[in-house]
């Protein structure tokens, strides 16, 4: 019993986070697409029937059929109302649910985000803890101007570049589509690069101090060898540090993936996102946000729980 | 078998750091080492133990049963560690890892490092740790043992994988009378069970607990030797004679001043404080008078630290009330801070700081030049850092600061706990000296009974805390940190 109340302390105190984060988020992508500039009405039409086909007795049509000229404050209450029997309303634009709409792209988006994230894995961690374990070694020093040079590039020069090189130059990777499991690894790539840069730097960092600290000094002296002494006393110590930096990275990822998917057209959430903003599509908008938000959620509640299990000074 | 160190020498890229030190350790006899901090005592426990600093070298010779260890690799040399030689860490509570339980901390050295299956290794971590008094902490963390569990964790981790000898570096700093008296009987109990022992102290009450030979060291060089207790019942060298006086069970008493009366500086009525659930005091009542010396003593854990803070204003009690005498504004109340490292600005010179501290407070320069002469510190330590001079400088660099202030009321906070012996008795009788030529009364708070009896005319004993009390009698909170 000891043990769980911190637990379910953590679990509350995330719970009511995802509830705030559905107030903001929904509150606040729907004032600021009612201030964007332009007539919300032409814009819905316009993405309904095309640019060239909208006339002011199609956005007059439009605007009555969506009663956009409800008080702002009734169509907002309208939407939580929705909300609250997890209905996100329909697409203004294509007239689709969009719960199933962003089922279907969450999907995507997971598939590119879990990819990335293994990746930043695969390359960050191991090259990270050989820097800490060499620390102010050559191998060091190069990883660190590696991950210095590769945090500056913004995604979408590197997105490009790595499209450049690997697709269009060495024709290795399919540049763009979804489906087959090679158009995956370019975008997840591209995101994978961004966050192995920090990550390498943060597990560096964990790694050398585990391994500078006395405990670490006493479990040689118990007689313990260098790969045992890791092992037991290395890894645990150094991973609750780099855990914690996850979450902070989960802020990346979920900015990354709107830049990425849109880039490479990745059928995302994010590219989902990004064409609603342009067509006003309301409750698309709203609904991809509210989504990416609770997943932010749901990404900072797992690591939580990691670091959790990890550390037991955290469950006292 | 036994450990013979012969002609054993030091190099570091200024020089020689120690020369020509030798001494024979035999099992159940401890070997202790003693002498100041910079005396390169340490340096040989660690060129025994073959973890000397890089672009230090050893010459000599290290006997472990007739094997010269100078001569062996690296590699051979981290092969005899824990199996041959163990070393316990200096600092128990920050040598064990945070995140494993006491038993698997044990129990890995027997499975891992001597090879035995697992069930078996399980066994014999359950018997070390029930020998030692911990059969109740083997599921629990360090951070939720007291600091004289978590030393016998560390005893019980280091010595599982049988070694023979067994290095001792400073096992009692910073410990309490009580715990120092633990760690003393724990590593008494090992030497008796056959092991060689070698430790390092400056703690002379340890060594004289502890008997055996010893070795005294100063500025790297054995300066005598010999059987412990006589030794330290008839020194010969000057260095023995000074750093046994400078126990302080062996001080003379500070003479009592004359108390002129009159409203007490300040005065503490029904105090209460609970600091992390427990109760520090409930209801205490004491005052400090003008030119008097009190001292507060008790062990780590007890609040004396905090009856200090609330003296002085810089804490508050949860229930009753402080009360300064109202012709006093707080400046005339200083204090002296543990660890003289922390109170100083890491950056910048002394020099700087003492400028500053004058021009805020519109001191001449002349007095402050005066006070540094009577307190030894000459002009060339005021082009330096504070890590660049030593541990008693730097302490008087406080003092300096704190009575050019002229407080009616200086609070030493364990001034001295964490210097040498002699630089403590050095730096206690210069306080003795400048408090009463400037008639400031001085509140000692101590860990030390027997500091506290000599300095003060009167001492309030705190007493360790029921609540927090652990099975080994050391407060739970004392090196919770």
């Amino acid at each position: 019993m000891r043990a769980l109340s911190p637990l379910l302390r953590l679990l509350g105190g995330r719970l009511a986070q995802a509830g705030l984060v559905a107030l903001l988020v929904g509150s606040a992508c729907f004032l600021m697409v009612r201030t964007l500039p332009g007539d919300m009405a032409y814009r819905i039409a316009a993405s309904r029937y095309g640019y060239d086909l909208v006339d002011t007795a199609a956005a007059r049509a439009v605007h009555a059929e969506l009663g956009l000229d409800r008080p702002w404050y009734v169509q907002l209450a309208g939407w939580f109302g929705d909300l609250a029997r997890l209905d996100l309303g329909t697409s203004l634009a294509s007239g689709e649910k969009v719960l199933e709409k962003l089922g279907i792209e969450l999907g995507h988006t997971l598939l590119l985000a879990g990819v990335a994230l293994a990746l930043s894995a695969l390359i960050g961690l191991p090259l990270g803890a050989l820097a800490g374990l060499r620390a102010g070694s050559a191998l060091d020093r190069a990883a660190l101007v590696g991950a210095a040079a590769l945090r500056a590039v913004p995604s979408f020069v590197l997105g490009v570049g790595l499209m450049i090189l690997l697709a269009a130059e060495w024709n290795l990777l399919p540049a763009g589509g979804v489906g087959e499991w090679e158009e995956v690894i370019l975008p997840a790539l591209t995101l994978a690069l961004g966050l192995a840069a920090a990550s390498s730097r943060v597990t560096r960092d964990a790694v050398a101090a585990v391994v500078a600290s006395p405990f670490f000094g006493f479990a040689r002296a118990k007689g313990l060898g260098d790969g045992l002494a890791f092992r037991r006393h290395g890894v645990r110590n150094a991973a609750i540090p780099v855990v914690s930096y996850l979450t902070l990275q989960m802020v990346l990822l979920v900015e990354g993936v709107v830049v990425v998917e849109a880039l490479f057209a990745w059928p995302g959430i994010g590219h989902a996102l990004v064409h609603a903003v342009l067509g006003r599509d309301i409750p698309v908008v709203q609904g991809a946000a509210l989504v990416m938000g609770l997943l932010f959620v749901l990404l900072n509640t797992a690591a939580d729980l990691a670091c959790w299990s990890l550390d037991p000074r955290r469950r006292a | 078998m036994s450990l013979i160190v012969e002609g054993l020498s030091i190099h570091g890229p200024e020089g020689c750091i120690v020369r020509d030190v030798g001494f024979t350790a035999r099992p159940g006899e401890p070997m202790v080492l003693l002498g100041e901090t910079g005396s390169g005592k340490s340096l040989v426990a660690q060129a025994v133990m073959g973890v000397l600093p890089a672009g230090l070298r050893a010459e000599g010779r290290i006997l472990l049963d007739g094997q010269d260890l100078l001569a062996l690799s690296a590699r051979e040399r981290r092969g005899l560690w824990g199996r041959r030689i163990a070393m316990l860490p200096q600092e128990p509570w920050s040598a064990l890892d945070p995140t494993m339980r006491a038993f698997g901390q044990v129990e890995e050295v027997h499975r891992l490092v001597r090879g035995r299956p697992a069930a078996e290794a399980a066994g014999a971590a359950r018997a070390d740790l029930a020998r030692l008094g911990l059969a109740t902490a083997a599921r629990r963390y360090p951070f939720e043992l007291s600091g004289g569990m978590n030393q016998r964790v560390a005893l019980a981790a280091t010595h599982a994988a049988g070694a023979p000898v067994l290095i001792a570096d400073e096992p009692t700093k910073g410990l309490d009378a009580a715990m120092r008296d633990t760690a003393a009987a724990l590593l008494l109990g090992e030497a008796r069970e056959g092991r060689i022992l070698l430790v390092i102290t400056h703690d002379v009450v340890l060594a004289g607990y502890l008997g055996g030979e010893a070795v005294v060291m100063l500025e790297g060089q054995a300066v005598e030797s010999g059987p412990l207790r006589q030794l330290l019942a008839a020194p010969r060298h000057e260095y023995t004679r000074r750093l046994v006086a400078a126990d302080p069970a062996r001080w003379a008493s500070w003479p009592a001043r004359p108390v002129p009366g009159g409203r007490a500086l300040v005065e503490g009525r029904g105090l209460h404080k609970r600091l992390g659930g427990r109760e520090l005091f409930g209801g205490l009542t004491l005052e400090v008078a003008a030119g008097e010396v009190l001292a507060v003593s008790g062990p780590s854990g007890c609040g004396k630290t905090t009856l200090g803070n609330m003296l002085l204003g810089l804490a508050r009690p949860d229930a009753g009330e402080v009360r300064r005498r109202p012709d006093l504004g707080p400046l005339s109340f200083q204090k002296l801070y543990q660890d003289p490292m922390a109170a100083f600005p890491p950056t910048g010179t002394l020099g700087q700081a003492l400028t500053e501290l004058l021009r805020r407070h519109a001191i001449p320069r002349a007095p402050a030049e005066a006070l540094m002469r009577r307190l030894r510190l000459t002009e060339v330590l005021l082009g330096r850092r504070a890590d660049q001079v030593s541990g008693g400088q730097l302490q008087r660099f406080g003092l300096l600061r704190a009575l050019l202030l002229k407080p009616a009321l200086l609070f030493a906070d364990e001034a001295t706990s964490r210097l040498d012996p002699v630089t403590q008795q050095e730096v206690m009788d210069l306080l003795r000296e400048v408090v009463a030529e400037q008639g400031t009364a001085l509140l000692v708070v101590t860990h030390e009974e027997a500091l506290a009896a000599k300095v003060a005319g009167r001492v309030v004993h705190l007493a360790p805390q029921v609540v927090g009390l652990s099975p080994d009698g050391v407060p739970e909170a004392a090196l919770a940190l």
